[in-house]
């Protein structure tokens, strides 16, 4: 088991009160799965995927990575886990502005410390991967927002990271680029690559072969199927509320 | 991330924002400029005073005649009225090596064929040229004839010599001082003006002749002294002056300075110069640094989501940290840099306008010191850690997932 959540809650607090953006939330994620996480806006998606990513720590529960308990890791240690086991894509690319293609993706590296002429021949690769070999020394404002999210995903994936963690990928790409994305993390997940995908669109995260549900902060269904069926009935946690899908 | 990938990424993040980096560097160029430049001139400054004082010998002694309060003088009256020329004798018998020159200054109207002149007139022994470093370009200076024999015979300053004898030879030709004939025997080189002396307008006499002719006792101004050897001076002070005591009748009216009391006079000054250039310079780096640490704060707003993505991919603490600080301290060192060669280009601009503006004062020369260069430098990269550091702390304090999500 790769990924590990028991009873984790997180609650923001504001100058406005508290906000309990989690609660509850068990949940586990075997090496090589392919899961979506969808939910309503608000509901504590991006949330959960911080604290799965390490970005943030909840404020209850515990979390194993990998075996380890992630509460216990320490700022550099964390640094490390981020670097090594995860990759992040977002809906906003966050690419380096002034870095070109190929020095986004040896940024990575550049933190694992690899030595420049490896870097540069494993960010080669990964952009091959993705299918940018020819746009190397293009800067980001000269690639569409498909080969933008494409060049981001090269670099979550150039330190073989144990999950890819996808934030809304195809959020603000037209739904050509965006089916083109999800083609790439379907290939990927075919080549073992585990993958977490946070997503408002309940048929992309059909294309998955689970489907986590989540409702004001709290796991209300987690569906599986296996490849090729139809998604098996919603099975529901907790007891009244019916699924509801985000627009 | 090794130093060097750090580096490329600061210089690029200041290169992108030209205009703003060279605005915030402008505080360190003109502290740095402002420190080179000041320090050079001032020590360029200093050498020169030394270098003309040192010019008019070595190793003095100045030996004056105090004056008495007026219960001394009636205390000793009648008992001691200054140096005499014996004084002078006395000291030379009492240390063999030492170059005794008394000195006798008074006015006197000099002529020579239809030529006049109010001059200075100097009564001084042979030992003087050594002594003051002085000596004739043209025949001879005074001998030691000269002062036995009372000799009527005078070494000319080159200025004086011009007034007399306009462009022709002045050896050999007479010159009357008062009513007296007197021979010219040399003219002296050029000298210059020290302490609002010109030295180019003296004229040398036998200062035998002097009492004989002109003042008719044996009285001497002053005295001057060299000391061979630099370490004997406090006890060739310490000797002359309880020689002096006893051939003065008992009477302190004795002062005796040196050479290196004038020039630690001068340090003194210099230093006060020295502390209140530097104080300005330092305000201007430490404004400077504030321009810095301002504009990292502001750089680090800007780019928190950048800090979020870096943090995400696997930047800690301490990357976040050093590549800020490394930026700040890029612009104090390219800020530096240029303020050392702008303050050598002042310095050096300097000297030349002082050499313009006063021609006769010569070369004013600044000089720039290596640990100028080297001071200023340091403390310029130290600023810019200094400054660099709040904000470089504060970017690596961001919450990596509220600053992806910052906009
Ligand atoms: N930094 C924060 N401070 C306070 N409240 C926050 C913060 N971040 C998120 N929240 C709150 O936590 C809840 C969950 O937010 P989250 O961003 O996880 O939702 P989401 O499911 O990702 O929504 P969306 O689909 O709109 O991206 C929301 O009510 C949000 O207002
Ligand atoms: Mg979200």
């Amino acid at each position: 088991m790769l990924i590990r959540l028991h009873n984790i809650g997180k609650t923001y607090r504001t100058g406005g009160g508290d906000v309990q953006a989690l609660q509850g939330i068990d949940l586990s994620i075997d090496r090589g799965e392919f899961a979506a996480i969808i939910g309503q806006s608000g509901s504590g998606k991006t949330t959960l995927l911080d604290i799965l990513g390490c970005l943030s720590q909840p404020t209850e529960g515990d979390y194993w990575l990998d075996g380890r308990a992630v509460g216990s890791l320490s700022d550099r240690e964390l640094a490390v886990v981020r670097n090594q086991q995860i990759g992040f894509i977002f809906q906003i690319f966050h690419l380096l502005p002034r870095k070109s293609a190929l020095h986004n993706v040896e940024l990575p590296l550049q933190y694992a410390g690899i030595p420049a002429q490896e870097r540069r021949r494993r960010a080669i690769d990964t952009l091959r991967l993705v299918g940018l070999q020819d746009r190397l020394a293009h800067w980001p404002n000269q690639l569409s927002g498909g080969q933008q999210q494409r060049v981001a995903i090269a670099r979550a994936l150039v330190n073989r990271p144990a999950i890819l963690l996808a934030d809304e990928p195809t959020g603000s790409l037209d739904t050509r680029s965006g089916r083109e994305i999800l083609e790439i993390l379907v290939q990927l997940h075919r080549d073992g690559q585990t993958i977490l995908l946070v997503t408002h669109e309940r048929d992309l995260a059909e294309k998955s072969g689970r489907v986590v549900t989540l409702l004001d902060g709290r796991i209300l269904a987690d569906e599986r199927r296996e490849a090729g069926d139809p998604l098996t009935q919603p099975s529901l946690v907790g007891s009244t509320n019916r699924v509801e899908t985000a627009p | 991330m090794t130093l060097r990938d750090s580096f490329a990424d600061a210089f690029k993040n200041l290169f992108a924002n030209k205009l703003r980096s060279g605005l915030t560097m402008l505080g360190i160029i003109i502290g740095v400029a402002a420190v080179i430049s000041m320090t050079s001139i001032v020590e360029g400054g200093q050498r020169k005073l030394v270098q003309s004082i040192e010019r008019l010998g070595t190793n003095l002694l100045f030996i004056f005649h105090a004056s008495l309060t007026p219960e001394e003088q009636r205390k000793f009256a009648g008992r001691s009225t200054g140096h005499k020329y014996g004084d002078a004798l006395a000291i030379r018998r009492l240390r063999p090596e030492l170059l005794v020159a008394p000195i006798l200054q008074f006015k006197k109207q000099l002529r020579a064929g239809d030529r006049d002149y109010s001059g200075q007139v100097t009564g001084t022994v042979p030992e003087y040229q050594e002594v003051r470093n002085f000596r004739p370009a043209v025949g001879r200076f005074l001998v030691q004839e000269d002062i036995d024999e009372w000799r009527r015979v005078v070494v000319l300053g080159r200025d004086i010599a011009e007034k007399l004898f306009g462009t022709g030879s002045a050896l050999h030709r007479e010159v009357k001082i008062g009513d007296e004939r007197f021979s010219v025997v040399g003219v002296m080189e050029p000298k210059g003006s020290l302490h609002g002396t010109n030295y180019d307008e003296l004229i040398f006499v036998p200062v035998t002749t002097t009492m004989r002719r002109f003042t008719g006792n044996d009285h001497v101004n002053f005295m001057l002294v060299h000391v061979p050897n630099r370490d004997e001076m406090e006890a060739v002070t310490r000797d002359i002056h309880s020689l002096l005591i006893q051939r003065h009748d008992g009477v302190d009216d004795i002062r005796i300075r040196n050479q290196g009391e004038f020039l630690k006079a001068i340090d003194r000054t210099l230093w006060i110069f020295r502390i209140v250039l530097g104080g300005v310079a330092l305000v201007a780096l430490l404004v400077g640094g504030i321009g810095i640490m301002n504009i990292m704060l502001v750089t680090v707003t800007e780019r928190t989501s950048e800090i979020g993505l870096r943090k995400a991919i696997g930047a800690g603490r301490s990357h976040i940290l050093r590549q800020f600080l490394i930026e700040s301290v890029s612009i104090s060192v390219v800020g530096g840099l240029i303020g050392i060669l702008v303050g050598i280009g002042m310095a050096y601009g300097f000297g030349d306008l002082v050499a313009r503006a006063m021609p006769g004062e010569g070369d004013w020369g600044a000089v720039v010191l290596p640990s100028a260069i080297l001071a200023s430098f340091v403390f310029a990269v130290l600023v810019g850690i200094t400054f660099g550091l709040y904000p470089a702390i504060k970017a690596s304090k961001l919450d990596p997932a509220e600053a992806l999500r910052y906009q």
